[in-house]
């Protein structure tokens, strides 16, 4: 009689498992898995621009009013993600990041709700004469000069570049800024304004500096 | 006497019927790939049958819509008690990007009730094996309950 694979069989019987024995040996996420999202509230400054890009609808934002300034809720729901990563590529800030953990298993959906919040102080009044005149400027089609940039973080234009093709507008998530076409003005909500540098970005011309 | 052996055994190898209610495959293939020899599901006593009638464990894929959601219903109901449901995926959870659309009638937990929900899109085959760990030891309470 011949038996063809008993050797191969019996060799098979005591080699190792070819399988990967998940729960007993631990296994790592594959470099840039995009897992279980972590945010950062403290380097948020809630321009929304997140929220406009979430394809599932994930991510909500709610404010509420404090006596220390607007308490900003930022919830991410991840029965809801996609892990499209695309809320983490559009944050200036880098305040959302998709990590490698997967294990996103849960009984309740409340518990798959990543949340974080923080108060987001209202700007401080400065003395009128600085930021008027930085306000001015872009407005008034001043004479071919580059601006200096603001002390405060926000955005300013410079008029002699600009072409005032109102994307940066159309980019902004706050609707901070509005652009006159017509009459060739270049206004800043200073109010509205987040300071996230998306219309800096967007300017095809560059002549919005941060 | 053989009923205390019959639950501890049943206990160890939990059977699953896997129902795709508009899925985009993407999840069915990682559940596909968590049955066959890479993950191996079969090792700890999973099994996919062809039945609901044979069922412990039901995997819900996709974001049920208004097409599948009575052939849904109607095979969770044949599923016998103590039964465990798992949603895998976001889609059954929220309906996740199709959700909003005329055609969709999730979420799931609308219906039935939800024991356990694996988020991912698609999740990854370790998280699903997470998902029905946890789902046999809720079958397990369930059948002490019972």
């Amino acid at each position: 009689m011949d038996f063809p694979f008993v050797k191969e069989a019996i060799s098979q019987l005591f080699s190792k498992s070819s399988c990967a024995m998940y729960p007993a040996v631990p296994s790592e996420a594959a470099p840039h898995y995009r897992g279980r999202i972590v945010y950062h509230p403290d380097r948020c400054i809630a321009c929304g621009m997140c929220e406009r890009v979430c394809a599932g609808g994930a991510i909500s934002r709610t404010i509420e009013k404090t006596e220390e300034g607007d308490k900003v809720t930022m919830s991410f729901n991840l029965g809801s993600c996609t892990f499209c990563s695309h809320c983490a590529d559009f944050c200036s800030r880098n305040a959302i990041e998709l990590t490698g953990d997967y294990h996103m298993v849960a009984t309740k959906e409340e518990d798959l709700i990543v949340t974080g919040s923080f108060i987001k102080k209202p700007p401080v009044k400065k003395a009128a004469p600085a930021p008027a005149a930085a306000q001015e400027k872009p407005a008034e089609a001043a004479p071919a000069c580059a601006v200096a940039p603001r002390e405060d973080g926000k955005p300013i234009s410079d008029p002699s570049k600009c072409v005032y093709c109102t994307l940066c507008a159309k980019k902004c998530p706050a609707g901070a800024i509005e652009v006159d076409r017509a009459n060739k003005t270049w206004k800043l909500d200073e109010e509205k304004c987040v300071g996230c540098g998306t219309c800096a970005d967007a300017c095809p011309k560059k002549c919005i500096i941060m | 006497m053989f009923k205390k052996l019959i639950a501890e055994s049943a206990a160890k190898s939990p059977w699953l019927f896997h129902i795709n209610a508009g899925s985009c495959n993407g999840c069915d293939i990682e559940l596909v790939s968590v049955l066959t020899p890479r993950y191996d599901a079969e090792r700890l006593g999973f099994k996919l049958t062809g039945t609901p009638r044979h069922a412990d464990i039901v995997v819900v894929t996709g974001p049920v819509t208004k097409q599948s959601l009575p052939r849904v219903l109607r095979a969770i109901s044949q599923v016998p008690e103590p039964r465990c449901i798992v949603t895998m995926g976001s889609c059954p959870q929220s309906g996740n990007v199709f959700k909003g659309s005329y055609s969709v009638a999730g979420p799931l937990s609308k219906y039935v009730h939800v024991d356990v929900d694996v988020a991912g899109c698609a999740p990854k085959p370790e998280a699903v094996i997470d998902g029905l760990a946890l789902a046999t030891k809720i079958l397990k309470e369930k059948r002490e309950q019972m």
